[in-house]
């Protein structure tokens, strides 16, 4: 099996909090992957650290064979990464945009791979745009594009469908369902979308508390917490956590009382 | 076969150089409030400083060559101040689009990025300090390329020391967030009374003048008033200011790995996504 992402015993602490507590996560070539949890669950932090924004306190990150920190320039290059929630760079048409970010990869037939993904994601009228021209669906798209504008070997999306039409949702879905097949990029993706990542993901790793409690086909996990779907997993999850916080505090108040 | 140049790692790092350089000289044309730096800022300057020299140099006791050490002096502050100012504003530019995640999980490494907002700021350098040094010209009738060769290693000195601040700048910024942005303003003004930009450092309190003697700034601007004095080149002197770039070049450095070490480690880059 040829691994693009192999993360072994990942741990972050913040100030007062543990925020991942010893994460494996692996995805293969062409393998499409969600990463599931609830609000708090460590999912942000755990993509931050495979992309070398944030350091891991404990454990070690491989992209396709590069170690971070120590490879992280050569481990980027083979990783495309967007957000829902990002935005364009300021005062850039999308044309120019993307040009700097194909330029930042190396890419060297870079204006003909702009127009190869803007095609790809049914928007080749917003290359003149001035990216503050877009609307939040169309910055989606735009940020996907210049994601993969390097053909990446592994392509990181957060909440990459958040707030778009449903039609919107559906196109990047196929877009990305194309790149996948065409290209053998892997996926690994972050939704609160529940039916968007049963129908995208082969896979799926919930997280819950900065810990992995389940990895494997959204079938399989909604059959192994006994629910019909993702959602009731995630349902079930997000109340089993609230109750664990409740009684955590409750446990903390008493301790206070007796010190 | 992907379409990527990665066998030559020279050329793929002059792509990404060239690229941010295009991309903050994007950003000024299509942000005219931005040409203030190397417009109005620079003219506003060599008036001020340019008609008190000429007060000065007209009144019975004061020296004739305060004229030539104030508008020499503010001449090549400028140099100083466009490549700061360049590479700390290009830095924040980053932050205030919420553009610094997009580029850290590039494979941009960071001396690249410095070279190229460094380079974007080779452009405002000669806009700013070349209307600072025409407009001595035509109102002040002072030449400053009267000084000759000196001012090539004086001006390269300055030019590095501009950018040297910025890397500082950044390395605050990194740190504490956006509270620490005023310094890309502020941290010149402390710089250039200290650096006799326009007095010899005698002039200055004695408390403050042990801090003057180690900033290589100090040194340049003497090296200018030597030249001014008709005394020719005071390579000594140069030599001290330019070691002393290159200790403090070494320090920004560490400094500034040190920041992003720290800014990864504590997962400061949630300020900006």
């Amino acid at each position: 099996m040829e691994f693009v992402l192999n993360a072994r015993g990942l741990v972050k602490d913040y100030a007062r909090t543990r925020a991942v507590d010893g994460i494996d996560i692996e995805v293969v070539r062409g393998e499409r992957v969600g990463l599931l949890g609830p609000n708090g669950a460590g999912k942000t932090t755990t993509l931050m650290m495979m992309l070398g924004a944030i350091s891991p306190d404990e454990g070690s990150i491989e992209i396709c064979g590069h170690r971070l920190p120590g490879g992280r320039s050569e481990a980027m290059q083979r990783v495309g990464f967007s957000a829902g929630y990002m935005p364009l760079a300021e005062r850039l048409r999308v044309g120019e945009f993307l040009r700097m970010y194909g330029e930042l990869y190396g890419v060297l037939d870079v204006e003909e791979r702009i127009e190869v993904g803007l095609e790809r994601f049914r928007i080749p009228e917003l290359a003149e745009a001035m990216g503050t021209q877009l609307s939040s669906g169309q910055r989606t798209l735009v940020g996907i594009v210049k994601a993969t504008l390097h053909r990446p070997s592994l392509l990181v999306l957060d909440e990459p469908t958040a707030s778009l039409d449903p039609d919107v949702a559906l196109r990047v879905r196929t877009g990305l369902r194309d790149l996948c097949q065409s290209e053998g990029t892997a996926l690994l993706i972050t939704s609160h979308n529940m039916v968007e990542i049963e129908r995208l993901c082969e896979r799926v790793i919930f997280l819950s508390g900065g810990r992995v409690i389940a990895n494997g086909t959204p079938s399989a996990i909604a059959s192994q917490f006994e629910r019909d779907d993702l959602e009731g997993v995630f349902i079930h999850l997000a109340q089993v956590g609230a109750e664990q916080r409740k009684r955590d505090a409750r446990r903390a108040q008493e301790t206070d009382h007796t010190a | 076969m992907r379409a990527i140049q990665e066998k030559n790692p020279r050329k793929l790092s002059w792509m990404r150089i060239r690229s941010i350089a295009r991309r903050h000289f994007y950003v000024m044309l299509r942000s005219p409030h931005r040409l203030f730096d190397v417009t109005i800022w620079p003219l506003v300057d060599v008036v001020l400083f340019g008609s008190i020299g000429a007060f000065v140099a007209g009144s019975q006791t004061a020296s004739s060559r305060a004229f030539g050490y104030l508008l020499g002096g503010i001449v090549l502050w400028h140099v100083i101040y466009q490549s700061q100012i360049a590479v700390s504003t290009g830095f924040l530019e980053e932050t205030w689009s919420r553009n610094l995640m997009n580029l850290m999980v590039t494979p941009v490494k960071e001396w690249e990025y410095v070279a190229g907002t460094a380079l974007f700021g080779l452009v405002k350098l000669i806009l700013g300090t070349g209307l600072v040094a025409v407009t001595a010209l035509l109102l002040f009738s002072f030449n400053i390329t009267d000084l000759g060769l000196g001012l090539i290693p004086i001006g390269a000195i300055l030019l590095a020391v501009g950018w040297v601040i910025a890397l500082f700048v950044i390395g605050f910024v990194l740190r504490f967030g956006s509270g620490a942005e005023a310094l890309a303003w502020g941290i010149l003004f402390v710089v250039m009374p200290l650096s006799g930009v326009f007095y010899p450092v005698d002039a200055l309190p004695d408390v403050v003048r042990p801090i003057a003697l180690v900033l290589p700034t100090t040194y340049a601007f003497d090296a200018m008033r030597t030249l001014l004095d008709g005394d020719g080149i005071d390579w000594g002197t140069i030599g001290i200011s330019a070691a002393s770039t290159v200790a403090l070049t070494a320090v920004a450095l560490m400094f500034l790995m040190r920041m992003l070490r720290v800014f990864r480690a504590r997962g400061f880059i949630s300020r900006y996504s």
